[in-house]
């Protein structure tokens, strides 16, 4: 499938199953090698296929390419050149994308902030997914020595943990840091779209209740000796419930309307426009630390947006953010967001109908 | 086999079908010879055809410098930049609970107790840098801080690669910059 986007905004309109996530996904994948979707590349590719390959032509000049293959994994080409390190694919072209499972973001559970904001960092640092993998490693293989930890001596055991103690202050440390400072850049943001959004009746603020206490100044020496400290005394704990209680993975995103908590107090319609404001701020941060406007994906959320909450979204996103949007149906866009839009209604584009 | 695609296999055995049956036999027999015969030095636990291997027994080699690698494949990456001149010790896997694999079941204990009797002034732990790699370097090096100076090979390989890939040049200077470990 081949598509030329000559317009400066998408609409991707046709019934469900059709594939019109699908594309966007495409987008996401070649822009910053992730999906908010998916996170297996078996189940990206047809499944009576070996490979997919997804092709980017930029207005600047790069060319993209990422092929997904079901053995030997992934290959990424930067204008033609085969990449050493994929991570260096991500630059050319970024994204933000806003997707119906975005929605529950505040309401939702704190894993669904703790992932957003990851996506966000991940965006600002791609080095960031080495730590977070790194992170979740560490937590698997310590809950699975937890599990095995009868046939170790005493001694054995507490030489292993320290080991493993180590290793995760330092990492803890760094993802606590990036979560920190992104989430510091985006609140002002945040703050003011709120207030927009909302004809200055409702103020936005973020809080990090971070999963393991952060003392004193940002320090990494510091931080990572409290944080060893703060493994150690939790160990006896952990020995009797199997889990880890600090850490990144204990972090809390607490966003605040007029200064309670949202998710507890906020009307859903309130927390939906908390949603925009966050995805909006997001939009801004990473136009502002590139330079350039990243494309704006949004997928199935118009349905779910009122006719107040559109106008304002175009308004935002107004000239500036190139965007690619899906709906089931045409009619669930205000006129003024249909003017000057590239219409592409689809029955069903599967297989290789050339939709230019 | 690993690291050997389906063509590259096809091309191998179309060319193993082309050579004479001598060849083959023979072939065979080394096969044979290598499995029943190659076993682990008592020393330092490489792979061995006597009971200790010739890196153990070359005298010209420095015997208070060991340096310490997960499995023989490290070995021979570390011997083919002829830069290092000290002897070995051959953990056979890195600590992984989610693999099975605790510290008992790795060369740790008989590395200590080398380490201990055998006078060794400095231990250069080789390990890759991934998180198993990092847990073992940190449990072995609190063991063995007792009886000897301690340093790690400063990696600039990227995180996650093995040692066995690296680049020789790689390797060489990575062994110039270890770093003491704290
Ligand atoms: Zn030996």
């Amino acid at each position: 499938m081949e598509l030329d986007v000559v317009e400066n905004r998408l609409l991707l309109i046709g019934p469900n199953g059709v594939g019109k996530s699908n594309l966007l996904e495409a987008i996401e994948l070649v822009c910053s090698l992730r999906s908010h979707r998916c996170s297996r590349d078996q189940d990206l590719i047809h499944w009576d296929k070996n490979e997919a390959i997804i092709k980017a032509a930029a207005n600047h000049g790069d060319e993209l390419q990422l092929e997904l293959r079901r053995r030997g994994g992934r290959k990424a080409w930067l204008n033609e050149k085969a990449l050493v390190r994929q991570l260096d694919l991500i630059g050319p072209l970024r994204c933000v994308c806003f997707s119906a499972l975005d929605l529950d973001l505040v309401r939702g559970e704190p894993a669904l902030r703790r992932n957003w904001l990851d996506r966000v960092v991940q965006q600002l640092e791609p080095v960031y997914s080495d730590l977070l993998g790194r992170f979740s490693k560490l937590l698997r293989q310590r809950s699975h020595f937890w599990r095995n930890s009868r046939n170790h001596s005493t001694h054995d055991r507490f030489a292993l943990l320290n080991a493993f103690d180590i290793q995760m202050a330092l990492v803890s440390t760094r993802i606590h840091r990036r979560r920190k400072r992104a989430l510091e850049y985006l609140q002002p943001l945040a703050s003011q779209w709120q207030e927009t959004l909302s004809n200055g009746k409702e103020n936005f603020s973020i809080d990090y209740q971070s999963g393991s206490v952060l003392q004193g100044e940002e320090d990494e020496h510091s931080w990572r000796v409290s944080i060893e400290e703060q493994l150690l005394a939790q160990r006896d704990n952990e020995e009797r419930l199997g889990s880890c209680s600090v850490g990144p993975h204990r972090d809390e995103i607490g966003f605040l309307l007029n200064g309670v908590f949202a998710r507890r107090f906020a009307s859903a319609g309130q927390q939906r426009t908390m949603v925009l404001a966050l995805k909006l701020a997001e939009l801004e941060l990473v136009g502002q630390i590139y330079g350039d406007s990243p494309l704006l994906l949004l997928d199935d959320v118009f349905a779910e947006l009122d006719r107040t909450r559109q106008l304002l979204l175009l308004e935002a996103v107004g000239e500036k953010y190139q965007s690619l949007i899906t709906a089931t149906h045409l009619d669930v866009f205000e006129s003024s967001w249909k003017a000057d839009s590239q219409i592409l209604e689809a029955e069903n584009f599967k297989g290789f109908i050339d939709i230019r | 086999m690993p690291g050997i695609g389906p063509r590259t296999a096809q091309r191998l055995a179309l060319h193993l079908l082309r050579q004479p049956e001598e060849k083959i036999r023979s072939f065979a027999d080394a096969l044979l010879a290598a499995r029943s015969q190659v076993g682990q030095c008592q020393k330092c636990f490489h792979l061995s055809a006597d009971p200790i291997c010739e890196i153990c027994k070359n005298t010209e080699r420095e015997k208070d410098l060991l340096c310490v690698i997960a499995d023989s494949r490290d070995l021979l990456a570390l011997e083919r930049t002829r830069e290092y001149k000290g002897l070995y010790h051959v953990l056979g896997g890195l600590i992984s609970p989610l693999d099975g694999v605790g510290p008992e079941m790795l060369m740790i204990s008989s590395l200590v107790k080398r380490v201990d009797q055998e006078g060794v002034r400095e231990v250069i732990l080789a390990l890759p840098p991934s998180v198993e790699g990092d847990t073992t370097s940190l449990y072995v090096s609190r063991l063995i801080k007792p009886f000897a100076k301690v340093s790690r090979i400063a990696y600039g390989l990227p995180m996650g690669s093995e040692l066995e890939y690296a680049d020789e040049v790689t390797l060489a200077r990575a062994l110039e910059g270890r770093t003491t470990m704290d």
